[in-house]
């Protein structure tokens, strides 16, 4: 018997969080009634949502670049991140030379050296990719260096045993076995690629959040920067979300799916 | 036993009755608009000589992260007294912020275009066809469509790339641009020391935009709760903005002395000669520092909900947002 529609929405996915968002706002109002904090320390969520509606047209023009950014970012993330973080897994020499380097590196606040990129690159869109690699790449390396040291070697050693390839052995073992791993790092990774367009605008920029942000804070504008803040962090969800979606596809065997599905081939 | 007791509670009085006892001085925390720059050499050399301990204060200079934190800063508490750009406060001001300037110490504006001299733009016409580095959000890129204006220039005559006030620097040393929106005594001065070039800056001053710069703010309680405290500083400041533009050297090696990475001292010296220039307005040239004009004031409000952003319904009248009457 299926339950009454009305139990089945409050029981989806959904709707948890977005109550919980409801209360969040609720208490933040009420905090700001409360301790009558002045406008132009923390805005009041209502005046947030009016400039999110106002403002809109313009809150939709600006977070394209950054999202090209974003992903422009990502793209070079996973094309440099998991080809390095291969060498790294099957290659103790490597490992042993780069590994230390590259976590010695990630103490390295971005924002300082941002502003060299637009010095070396100009003002186009190639620093704000490049500052959205820099924090996007580690969390890839990490976990795919995880992926691929955590395959089962007693599968490896049947693969052995039945004289399958290198190449078969890890797309059919390999590979699989990693993925969920990889994806895990993947997700960390866009939403920092997103943090890192945005500095990468900080710095040097005529368009995009960062800019918006930037023109926010310069004239006490808090609801529009908070507004600007809520596209930015929708952004990261709406990218989070996507590969959430690509990793069900990909991976539907794996326990972290909820789906019962059939098995691979 | 009673000789024991007698000492402990000699003891115990002493600890109680030392601070009161040390505190002769109100200490005072006066926030910057920046990193320090020449612009700041007079609190430095106010301190070097005393001008603030004769006043009973104990001044700690602290620098800023630009003129928007420090107001959001005083209106705060969390210091005393901001030294920060005037129309900046104006806007926080009419948006609720509890703050009021006691006092303008940049009366004729410190706005200019600038680039490297060898590049020969000297007028405002030289400026078509070249590439200008702006911070968006800063108070000299809501000014600048006014200065185009009076100029006759257009957006399209040039065009524009925009970063942070790191970027705008590096733009123009690195030819990725050939001029960027400054302070006389700021961004030119470190472009010189960098690149020891010169700098030619076309000042917003000489074509008709003047706006107020930088002066003395502090929060509006503060004001009602220390109101002597207030007219010392001020008295203190006045005297030192005085002497730092009677003698620059002594005011440039007062700062050196305190903080030696904040310049260079023979550019230190243009840049604080420069700065004292600004501190005669165009309708006041014989007050002291610090003591601004109405009218000069009434325009600035003016150019700032025309060209600001301020909104006109709740700008008010020009003396809500400053004071004279706490200076000597």
């Amino acid at each position: 018997m299926q339950r009454p529609w009305w139990q089945r929405v409050l029981l989806s996915a959904w709707v948890r969080p977005v109550i919980l968002v409801l209360v969040l706002l609720v208490i933040w109002d009420l905090t700001i009634r409360l301790f009558r904090i002045p406008p132009y320390l923390i805005p009041s969520p209502w005046s947030v949502v009016q400039q999110l509606v106002a403002e809109w047209p313009r809150l939709l023009k600006e977070s394209i670049p950054t999202t090209y950014a974003t992903l422009g970012g990502f793209a070079l993330s996973i094309a440099f991140g998991i080809p390095m973080a291969l060498v790294i897994a099957y290659s103790r020499t490597v490992e042993s030379y780069v590994y230390p380097l590259l976590v010695f590196s990630q103490s390295v606040p971005k924002i300082a050296i941002a502003p060299l990129f637009v010095v070396w690159f100009g003002f186009g869109i190639i620093p704000k990719v490049i500052a959205a690699f820099m924090l996007g790449f580690f969390p890839v390396v990490v976990s795919t260096v995880m992926g691929f040291k955590s395959v089962d070697p007693d599968m490896l050693d049947l693969a052995r045993s039945m004289k399958a390839s290198r190449l078969e052995t890890f797309l059919r073992i390999s590979l699989p076995q990693a993925l969920p791993s990889i994806f895990a790092g993947l997700k960390v990774s866009i939403t920092l690629a997103v943090v890192g367009a945005v500095v990468g605008e900080f710095v040097g920029s005529n368009s995009g959040i960062g800019y918006l942000l930037q023109i926010a804070n310069g004239n006490f504008d808090l609801p529009l920067m908070f507004a600007a803040l809520t596209v930015l962090s929708g952004i990261g969800v709406l990218l989070f979300v996507a590969i959430d979606g690509v990793e069900r596809m990909m991976i539907p065997w794996h326990a972290s799916q909820r789906h019962d599905l059939a098995v691979t081939a | 036993m009673i000789k024991r007791l007698t000492l402990m509670a000699a003891a115990l009085f002493a600890l109680i009755a030392a601070p009161v006892f040390a505190q002769g001085k109100d200490k005072v925390v006066l926030l910057l608009n920046w990193y320090v720059y020449s612009e700041h050499a007079p609190f430095f050399l106010g301190k070097a000589r005393g001008y603030y301990d004769q006043e009973g204060i104990d001044l700690d200079i602290q620098e800023g992260r630009g003129s928007g934190v420090t107001v959001q800063a005083v209106a705060a508490g969390t210091a005393n007294f901001g030294y920060a750009d005037v129309p900046t406060m104006i806007k926080a001001a009419s948006k609720g912020a509890p703050v009021v300037a006691v006092g303008v110490a940049l009366q004729t504006s410190p706005m200019s275009v600038m680039g490297y001299a060898d590049r020969n733009i000297r007028k405002p016409a030289d400026i078509k066809g070249k590439t200008v580095a702006v911070t968006p959000g800063d108070s000299m890129s809501q000014i600048w469509p006014l200065f185009l204006k009076k100029t006759g220039l257009s957006d399209s005559d040039f065009k524009t790339v925009s970063g942070d006030a790191q970027t705008k620097l590096n733009a123009v040393i690195n030819n990725q641009a050939d001029l960027l929106l400054g302070y006389v005594m700021d961004q030119a001065i470190k472009l010189q020391d960098a690149t020891h070039k010169q700098v030619y800056p076309i000042r917003f001053a000489d074509y008709g935009v003047n706006m107020v710069s930088s002066g003395i703010i502090v929060q509006k309680d503060f004001l009602k709760q220390k109101p002597d405290l207030v007219k010392r500083f001020m008295r203190a400041t006045t005297k030192s903005l005085e002497e730092a533009a009677k003698n620059p050297d002594a005011a440039v090696d007062a700062m050196l002395a305190a903080n030696p990475k904040s310049g260079v001292k023979e550019t230190a010296l243009v840049g604080m000669k420069n700065t004292a220039a600004l501190y005669k307005g165009p309708d006041n040239p014989n007050d002291r520092p610090l003591r601004v004009g109405g009218k000069n004031m009434d325009e600035t409000l003016a150019l700032l909900v025309e060209y600001g952003g301020l909104d006109k319904g709740s700008a008010g009248k020009a003396t809500d947002y400053y004071s004279n009457d706490y200076l000597p």
